[in-house]
């Protein structure tokens, strides 16, 4: 019994390792293929250009709620309002103060920290359906701030900002590389020990607190480190459109980062990306095929949640058999 | 402050909370009887006003009796809409997560908005005005238009309606205890899904009946779905949800604030709804008349 066990077990230990090794590698190549694809975008053309910058920007937005949402189990449907603080903070420094764009992101980025902390620290008191309502009066606050404050436009927000070297083309690669190390830092954070704690809070909180964790105080971690990048992204996207009005706070704005996420699956790392590209591609064709575009996207919505509720990357993973461990996030 | 402009800013929110009540009750019904938050609920009470407005006009030719038939006619059509929706779609998603449910429920959102853009276009619709057949009721130097009127005291008939149907009849009483106890319900041998269908219907018809009532008020928009459903949530939380009367008194609390910002603080308009609903949700947030049983689930 002595030595066949051991190798037995050995043996057990080291097929699942292979497994997951020869995966790392179809996924390195995959990614290495994917980044390849991206730094070549420019050479397609202007609007495929904005096209694919503004999918990295929501994929980013989309991925940093996806850390509250499918890894600490809180869903928040006023998300936005981070998108809008680190929008409007950079249009503000800009327009209204005369600031460069690095302060300005860098002020956005102090700005959604702040207000994430505050709001944070009222939301994390609840969960489940009360926190999404929660989140979604506050988002709603801001909307209203934004539509009714001169300072920040009014409805007609702040526009006419000059883009960073008058070129899409040279900014599209610092939306890239910003998006990029972004996902990286938000995946080292995923895997790190603050990580594992999220996903102890939202799998049993109750739980959790036994082994030493402090639930809310790991929640409000989670909020804060969501609200930065979702601010960050913001920030980016406002460069990039040249302008930020109201409507980008708005509650329906929110629930597009909560559909995209759903949509590629919001228990893999990279499902809202994968999400975000599918949706913004394909609300592109739909809008250059019909005005009622979102009809398109309200039908592609009805028929993600009855037929695949893991999302089109949580579905194809399972389809390929692979180990519940690369199914790190939510799994329900 | 001028006592005769406050008068008309509380006498246009009453207003604004009756139809707010209507659609709210519908919400918060749906949501106490079965754990169903339907973002759609605003896009019902949207079909309701164009519902109305081809009624009324393209049906009828904008006379008083076009009026009486719409109201008749179109609650109960938004209702059947809302209980197609709970049969072929909203039921499939009980057995998932409630994020589930809000994401289907967004979904039916965009599809309606898309829906009345192409039947009826993106344009706002103008419904004749009900006063000028209705006229006014005289108060010494003021008028009251009478179509106002009506819908006020249509709010708080149907706020006692729904308290005699939940409390007087049997219907009522086995839709609260379904909302209580859904397995006991079933072994007493009602049928449980008839009453999930029902309670969808008669929610879904009382925000056609707001949609109906708002239209000649504040005209017919593709987007005014979106717009009510958020006023709605903050009233059923601030009143509690799950719960008619917190519904009344929400909306009482929304519909006149929010008019009296309008008048004296037009900047608030919109942020202090939401402040209260979030002051709400913090310190209590089981709503004033909400049962926290709501809660534990």
């Amino acid at each position: 019994m002595t030595g066949s066990g051991a190798r037995k077990e050995r043996d057990g230990e080291q097929k699942p390792k292979q497994g997951h090794e020869q995966e790392v590698s179809a996924g390195t190549i995959a990614l290495a293929v994917g980044i390849l694809l991206l730094l070549l975008v420019p050479l397609a053309g202007k609007h495929m250009t904005h096209l694919v910058a503004s999918a990295l920007l929501l994929a980013l937005a989309a991925t940093s709620f996806n850390l509250l949402f499918g890894y600490t189990g809180l869903l928040s449907f006023g998300h936005a309002l981070f998108w809008g603080v680190g929008g409007y903070t950079v249009a503000v420094m800009m327009a209204r103060f005369g600031f460069g764009y690095v302060e300005s992101v860098l002020a956005a980025l102090v700005m959604s920290a702040v207000v994430g902390a505050a709001i944070g620290f009222l939301c994390v008191r609840h969960t489940r359906i009360y926190f999404a309502i929660l989140t979604l009066a506050f988002g709603q606050m801001f909307y209203g701030i934004a539509v009714k404050w001169d300072f920040l436009g009014g409805s007609d927000g702040i526009y006419g900002l000059p883009r960073p070297f008058n070129s899409l083309e040279l900014y599209y690669y610092v939306v890239l590389a910003s998006v990029l190390v972004s996902l990286y830092v938000l995946r080292v954070v995923t895997r790190s020990s603050l990580g594992l704690s999220f996903m102890a809070v939202r799998d049993n909180a109750f739980r959790a607190e036994f082994l030493g964790i402090r639930v809310k105080v790991t929640r409000l971690q989670s909020f804060v480190i969501s609200a930065v990048f979702t601010g960050l992204a913001g920030a980016l996207w406002v460069l990039l459109e040249t302008a930020i009005g109201p409507e980008s706070m708005f509650w329906t704005h929110s629930a597009e980062f909560v559909f995209v996420t759903l949509l590629g699956g919001p228990s893999v790392f990279l499902g809202p990306l994968v999400g975000s590209f599918i949706y913004a591609f394909l609300a592109d064709a739909a809008m250059s095929l019909t005005e009622y575009w979102l009809f398109v996207i309200g039908a592609v919505l009805i028929g993600i949640v009855l037929f695949f509720p893991h999302g089109v990357l949580g579905y194809t993973l399972e389809r390929l058999g692979s180990r519940r461990g690369a199914v790190d996030g939510d799994g329900r | 402050m001028d006592l005769g402009l406050l008068a008309a800013q509380v006498f246009n929110g009453l207003v604004y909370s009756s139809i707010l009540f209507l659609v709210s009750s519908g919400l918060t019904l749906i949501y106490g009887i079965m754990n169903v938050l339907n973002l759609a609920h605003g896009s019902l009470y949207m079909l309701g006003a164009y519902l109305g407005i081809t009624v009324v006009v393209y049906a009828l030719g904008g006379t008083p009796l076009a009026y009486l038939v719409a109201f008749l006619v179109v609650p109960p059509a938004v209702g059947l809409v809302g209980a197609v929706l709970e049969r072929t779609l909203i039921r499939r998603t009980y057995p998932m997560g409630e994020e589930y449910q809000l994401l289907l429920t967004f979904g039916l959102i965009l599809v309606f908005d898309d829906l009345v853009k192409m039947i009826w276009g993106a344009a706002y619709i103008n419904f004749p005005d009900p006063n000028s057949f209705l006229g006014g009721l005289r108060f010494g130097v003021y008028t009251l238009p009478l179509y106002h009127v009506i819908l006020i005291l249509l709010g708080f008939s149907v706020f006692f309606g729904l308290w005699a149907f939940f409390g007087r009849t049997f219907t009522g009483k086995v839709m609260r205890a379904a909302a209580m106890d859904r397995e006991v319900v079933e072994a007493m041998g009602i049928d449980v899904n008839r009453v999930f269908v029902s309670s969808f219907f008669l929610g879904s018809l009382l925000s056609g009946l707001g949609g109906i009532s708002a239209g000649p008020l504040y005209t017919a928009s593709p987007g005014m779905g979106t717009d009510i459903i958020v006023y709605s949530f903050a009233v059923i939380v601030i009143g509690g949800m799950g719960s008619i009367g917190g519904a009344m008194a929400g909306s009482l609390i929304v519909g006149v604030l929010r008019s009296l910002a309008i008048s004296f603080y037009p900047q608030l308009e919109i942020v202090i709804v939401f402040v209260i609903m979030a002051a709400v949700l913090l310190v209590k947030p089981t709503g004033l008349f909400g049962r926290p049983e709501f809660e534990r689930r």
